[in-house]
């Protein structure tokens, strides 16, 4: 039993250009996916059909084994959410605890709950302090925080990100990863989408996207290994692999080996 | 930098921070109503009385009101004079000829230039504006030298000044009102207070929440877009469209170039918005169940026989 | 001639909230020739408010900005027309968004130049010629910029200040949001137009990689100071770097750790991975 699977996803929003073309993907619980792919390979709206956003030309997408539909749509969100990539956009309330409510109040959860949830993942996110200030006065990296927040409120359990780092600054991004990571190690089931290689090497699985088709799947390991179909899809591979790559001559293996190695750690 | 909040709203304590929006609105229409039925200037000094003692037992500072009636000082003004300008009724009160000479005028110049001048010094403001309407008086009333090139009589009636009077004051006690409302009350406090007010419009077909939770959102909105319009005219500066200068021609562009960009912005947060909160379980028109709720309480119900009393009253007023 | 700035601060007031400093005492001096300028520093230590001050958005609130002959400070002076220095430095934003409005992309590009009274034939050519120097074909010129990619509404944005012809050129974090792809090959147009008209670029980017590869100059800010102008190698070296909040480039830090690692005799301040395969070639042949 999978946690999130599409079965042959194609999707278009008109006859003349395929956006996803026959998408195959199991994501397991508790796994950490990075699907990569160049500015207009399809990612985002892989991510948003994930969630019912938008629908299908062919194919199915099933959430814990059950088929997402516009009847079923409504009891799969709750299992499901996603942070989009304008910490702005996606802020609905008109404070932060107005924000972090703001699904719990869809889903009708009883008054005493929503404040108990809402100190409880304030806290777990580290926005706590923030609790009655508008949005106008947090930074980009707090406001997405903050929809973390939100989403872990409704109890779900797997969250997509799509390219949710890539409107912050550089400190701001390593500072949302180490979070991100941190609901990775209590369990949750991680769908992350960038074109940021960094941000992939988290991981436990890779999928590169190009115009619409998954060009590869795999660990970090077995991506890496397949530098031309990396560079194919436009993306580029962590500057210690490129480095390696250069070196050819078996004097260069102890080398190569170290620089691998430190590519895959994170 | 951010820091622009939202509304007029400063915290604090006392008895209006503790009413139930819905009161504070329902009372203020009552009130505002009221006044509008008093006829004689005595009933309405007598409400003048009230209002401040009340803004006392509020323990709200008179000043902060006083700050809030700035805006329409000018209006006040206007409204006094064009009353006792207009109104030639009861007895006459004051019968000034007024003399425009060629001194004079050069006199008007004179004290208006000094006026402007003396302007910058912001503390003094209203003293040196009384202090020239009574140089104007001086200057058209007691000058007598030089050639007069024209006179118009001064006419102040009774009734003139009364109605001036009472216009005024009622303006004041009206502003008054809706400042204490949007001092004492959050913007989502207030917008909650409308929309369970708004639940009886269910009936023609009016949802109160959906129309709640637009205004909400806008509010949310409004430092955000203020932001974007700054940086917007910033980039187009850039560009050479300076906003401070420029023929009509131009300013229609410049418009257009500041305007364009804010609607594409707005429809593409719209966009991202519902997809945001429709991944939120959202559904417009199904019930939700809010973190805030609202209560009424003893202060409530004493406010509101407060305010039925004062209504009755002026009815009452009216009718006899 | 170009941009000098002497002893300027800003500060951003908020009545009885008090005062932000934004920058501090600042003097520079950035020529209209031949420099290819990157300004960094942490979010909020006053990047965007230096390059404000550079084409007369903002004022001083003290010290003075001589832009190409006229001085600016915090008193408005009635015979200066601010406005005609912003031709003479170009600034593009972050986002393209604020920016683009007409209908076609060739009007929204000829709005710059058109300001500057340049006549409609003489806007149309600076359009055409924008617009290639900006790598995207004359197709595009009868496009709706709305229909555009991100990255190609960016270069459209870049294309309606080039069309300005300014002497320095000012861009607000050009390459955010690109991928790497995209990154690379902006950064090589910027290269190329420095080469090809000889004008000062100024790049304000969070991306270390970048600086260290393109830049010949870089300023350093931190909580709105200046405390690094000088050239890219230089910076590299400096223990301050963490305090500043800048990253090592990808480059030196993967060589230094081979370095450390396997007590190797290079080099590590490489500025490209074939730079830096080189050096480890001649690394291994010591």
């Amino acid at each position: 039993m999978s946690k999130v699977k599409v079965e042959d996803l194609t999707f278009s929003y008109n006859q003349r250009k395929m956006i996803l073309k026959n998408i195959n993907l199991e994501v397991q619980k508790g796994e950490w996916v990075a699907i990569l792919g160049h500015n207009g390979s399809g990612k985002s709206t892989l991510a948003k059909t994930m969630v019912g956003l938008l629908e299908p030309a062919a194919g199915h997408i099933y959430i814990d084994d059950i088929l997402l539909s516009e009847e079923t749509s409504y009891e799969l969100r709750k299992k499901i959410g996603i942070v989009f990539q304008n910490p702005d956009n996606q802020f609905v309330g008109v404070t932060v605890k107005d924000d972090i409510a703001f699904g719990m109040e869809n889903l009708c959860f009883s008054k005493e709950e929503m404040l108990e949830n809402i100190d409880f993942f304030a806290k777990k996110v580290g926005v706590f302090d923030y609790l009655d200030k508008e949005p106008s006065l947090l930074s980009g990296g707090q406001k997405q925080r903050v929809a973390i927040a939100g989403i872990l409120a409704m109890k779900t359990d797997i969250i997509i990100f799509d390219e949710a780092t890539s409107m912050l600054d550089p400190y701001a991004r390593e500072d949302l990863m180490k979070y991100i990571k941190k609901l990775h190690e209590d369990g949750l089931t991680i769908i992350m989408i960038t074109h940021d290689i960094e941000e992939a090497l988290f991981a436990d699985k890779l999928v590169i996207l190009k115009e619409g088709k998954i060009l590869l799947e795999g660990d970090k390991s077995a991506v890496f290994h397949q530098p031309r179909l990396f560079e194919d899809a436009n993306l580029e591979l962590p500057v210690a692999l490129r480095i390696s790559n250069e070196l050819d001559g078996a004097e260069f293996s102890a080398w190569k080996e170290y620089l691998w190695a430190y590519s895959l750690e994170k | 930098m951010k820091n622009i909040v939202i509304g007029q709203y400063v915290p604090g304590e006392g008895f209006f921070y503790k009413l139930d929006p819905r009161t504070k609105i329902i009372s203020i229409v009552f009130l505002m109503v009221s006044l509008f039925l008093l006829e004689s200037i005595t009933y309405l000094l007598i409400a003048f009385g009230l209002s401040i003692l009340l803004l006392i037992a509020g323990k709200l500072s008179i000043l902060r009101i006083l700050k809030g009636l700035k805006p329409i000082f000018i209006l006040l003004i206007f409204t006094f004079i064009f009353q006792i300008m207009f109104n030639k009724e009861g007895t006459l009160l004051v019968n000034q000829v007024m003399r425009f000479s060629v001194t004079s005028i050069i006199g008007i110049f004179v004290i208006t230039v000094i006026w402007r001048f003396l302007a910058k010094y912001k503390r003094f403001n209203t003293i040196l504006f009384f202090l020239y309407l009574a140089g104007l008086y001086f200057l058209l009333a007691r000058f007598n030298y030089g050639a007069v090139l024209t006179t118009f009589p001064l006419m102040i009636y009774q009734k003139g000044l009364e109605m001036s009077v009472f216009v005024v004051i009622r303006l004041i006690i009206i502003i008054t009102l809706s400042t204490v409302l949007t001092i004492t009350t959050k913007p989502t406090d207030l917008t909650q207070g409308l929309e369970k007010l708004m639940r009886p419009l269910k009936i023609i077909g009016i949802k109160s929440e959906d129309f709640a939770l637009i205004i909400s959102i806008s509010l949310r909105y409004i430092p955000t877009i203020l932001d974007e319009a700054n940086k917007i005219m910033l980039a187009q500066a850039s560009r050479g469209s300076d906003f401070t200068e420029g023929k009509l021609k131009d300013k229609v562009k410049q418009v257009i170039s500041l305007l364009v960009p804010m609607f594409i912005i707005a429809f593409k947060r719209s966009e991202d918005l519902a997809d945001a909160m429709e991944s939120r379980n959202f559904i417009p028109g199904k019930p939700r169940t809010r973190i805030f709720d609202l209560k009424f309480s003893y202060i409530d119900l004493f406010t509101t026989g407060f305010t039925l009393l004062c209504f009755a009253t002026s009815i009452y007023l009216k009718v006899i | 001639m170009g941009i000098q700035f002497r002893k300027v601060s800003h500060e951003y007031s908020f009545g009885q909230k008090g005062f932000f400093q934004a920058i501090n005492n600042i003097t520079l001096s950035i020529e209209e020739k031949n420099e290819f300028i990157c300004l960094v520093g942490h979010t909020g230590s006053g990047k965007s408010t230096l390059a404000q001050h550079m084409n007369a958005l903002a004022f001083p609130t003290s010290g003075e900005v001589e832009i190409f002959g006229s001085i600016v400070s915090s008193k408005r002076n009635k015979k200066i027309h601010y406005n005609d220095l912003r031709k003479h430095v170009g600034l593009v934003f972050q986002f393209p968004e604020y920016q683009l409005f007409e209908e076609t992309v060739e009007k929204d590009i000829m709005f710059g130049p058109m300001n500057f009274k340049v006549s409609l034939e003489d806007a149309k050519t600076e359009a055409l010629k924008a617009i290639k120097q900006v790598g995207l074909n004359e197709t595009y010129l009868k496009r709706n910029p709305f229909n555009l990619s991100g990255g190609e509404k960016k270069r459209v944005s870049i294309a309606g200040i080039l069309a300005m012809n300014p002497d320095i050129l000012v861009l607000d974090e050009p390459t955010s949001g690109l991928d790497p792809q995209g990154k690379r090959q902006l950064m090589d147009l910027f290269k190329q137009i420095q080469e090809d008209t000889l004008k000062t670029i100024v790049i304000i980017t969070h991306d270390m990689d970048l600086v260290y590869e393109y830049a010949n100059r870089v300023i350093v800010l931190n909580d709105g100071d200046l405390v690094y102008d000088g050239n890219e190698e230089d910076l590299f070296h400096k223990e301050e770097l963490a305090s500043w909040s800048l990253n090592v480039p990808s480059t030196i830090r993967v060589l230094q750790r081979l370095k450390t690692q396997f007590n190797l005799d290079i080099n590590p301040f490489q500025k490209t991975v074939e730079q830096a395969s080189l050096e480890l070639k001649r690394g291994m042949n010591r």
